[in-house]
């Protein structure tokens, strides 16, 4: 099981990812701002990390490039999930070298499949 | 729906930036502040929290919010926004009017906005209460990657005082947020200046902002005053994000028509979403 790192500001989204982690034995943290999601992703060293691109301090964006430019984190899995447009999410994606996004809502198979890619894992 | 307006002034940051936050959930570019965030913005871009108002129900249920910036003889309309089950209620055109009696009360003699491209609602009521267009601009985001591209030029880089002498002399029209008056506002504004062999000359100015453990790069404006404006603005660029190798940058309402817009695209910049900028004279 892996440890999963959940960086989102909306409580309603926090639960809702919450619960479809957990429900396959993960290990679910969460931060509410960039950075807390910053010093959070430091102190754990997650396995994963699930991304809102914005957040109240710093975007999604702006976090990225700090979690990426760190030695110790830069190899972390980012996925991004998020209610911009489609369009945008994939030149970011593309632009910030992150692993993957969906665009909400998204549903429980959807997340659970990309969490698994992500992971390299087939059979959560 | 009966629709109270009160003064923004009348609430804490905190209690504004949850309101400001319910009203953006569901937006179509989410831009959710923090207390010291929004608290920022209204000192840096000079928002009047007298004239700008929370909307409420006849019941207290909150319905929305909208702030006004006051510089001189303009005024400059900002945040609104109405939670998404209170839309379509009246809330959004009754605090536009309580904004713009106040600018009309205060003397301005005329008010900017920008909203966001496709924010049809939004750009209809901004029609209505007799806005106009005026320009589109860019917001555009660049990660930070190695510099390939040869760089060149005597370059001096500027402290303050000195990037907001250049800001001052810019010939162009700066959106409100990018305007001599909010980099005034902000400890964080720098800018360097650029000489090329073939006589090319130029600045560009931007705020480089640090957060507890990072910083960015916002604000840039680019100007060439002589030669090129592609060779010029590249090199400024090439220069700018060499010393900053690392850090992300931000590049809010660039002119769609800017004559460096094609040198941000060849240096990985990216269009996040497009602004309509909307005039109303009194």
């Amino acid at each position: 099981m892996a440890k999963i790192l959940y960086i989102e500001d909306i409580q309603d989204n926090i639960t809702l990812v919450e619960k479809i982690v957990t429900s396959r034995g993960h290990e679910f943290l969460y931060a509410k701002s960039a950075e807390q999601g910053l010093e959070l992703a430091f102190s754990s060293t997650p396995d994963l990390i699930l991304l809102d691109l914005g957040l109240p301090d710093a975007d999604g964006q702006t976090l990225s490039v700090w979690l990426k430019g760190d030695p110790a984190l830069a190899n972390i899995p980012i996925i991004v999930l998020t209610a911009w447009p489609e369009e945008v999410v994939q030149h970011t994606v593309e632009a910030y070298n992150l692993n993957g996004y969906l665009c909400k809502p998204f549903s429980m198979q959807a997340l659970l499949k990309i969490i698994n890619e992500a992971l390299g894992t087939k059979a959560l | 729906m009966t629709t109270k307006l009160i003064p923004a002034e009348r609430f804490s940051m905190q209690e504004l930036t949850e309101l400001y936050n319910q009203t953006r959930v569901d937006y179509l570019v989410p831009m959710p502040m923090n207390a010291d965030r929004l608290a920022e913005y209204v000192h840096d871009f000079d928002i009047d929290l007298t004239h700008s108002c929370v909307a409420r129900a006849a019941d207290g249920q909150p319905l929305g919010l909208s702030m006004l910036g006051v510089r001189r003889e303009k005024a400059w309309i900002t945040r609104l926004g109405v939670l998404p089950a209170s839309r379509r209620t009246g809330a959004g055109s009754a605090m536009m009017d309580f904004m713009l009696t106040g600018a009309a009360s205060l003397g301005l003699r005329e008010t900017d906005l920008e909203v966001i491209k496709n924010n049809t609602p939004a750009h209809n009521l901004f029609l209505r209460k007799g806005f106009v267009e005026t320009r589109e601009y860019l917001v555009m985001r660049r990660a930070p990657h190695p510099i390939t591209e040869p760089i060149q030029g005597n370059v001096a880089w500027l402290k303050f005082d000195e990037a907001l002498d250049v800001l001052q002399s810019y010939p162009e029209h700066i959106t409100w947020i990018n305007a001599y008056e909010s980099m005034r506002n902000t400890p964080d504004f720098e800018g360097l200046k650029i000489e090329l062999r073939n006589g090319g000359t130029g600045w560009l100015v931007y705020r480089n902002t640090k957060y507890t453990l990072r910083s960015t790069l916002s604000h840039l404006i680019i100007h060439t005053e002589n030669g090129d404006p592609n060779e010029v603005g590249m090199q400024l660029l090439l220069n700018l994000h060499n010393r900053y190798l690392h850090h992300d940058t931000y590049a809010e309402n660039i002119h769609k028509n800017d004559p460096h817009l094609s040198t941000f695209q060849a240096l990985g910049y990216f269009t996040n979403f497009s602004r309509i900028e909307m005039r109303r004279p009194f």
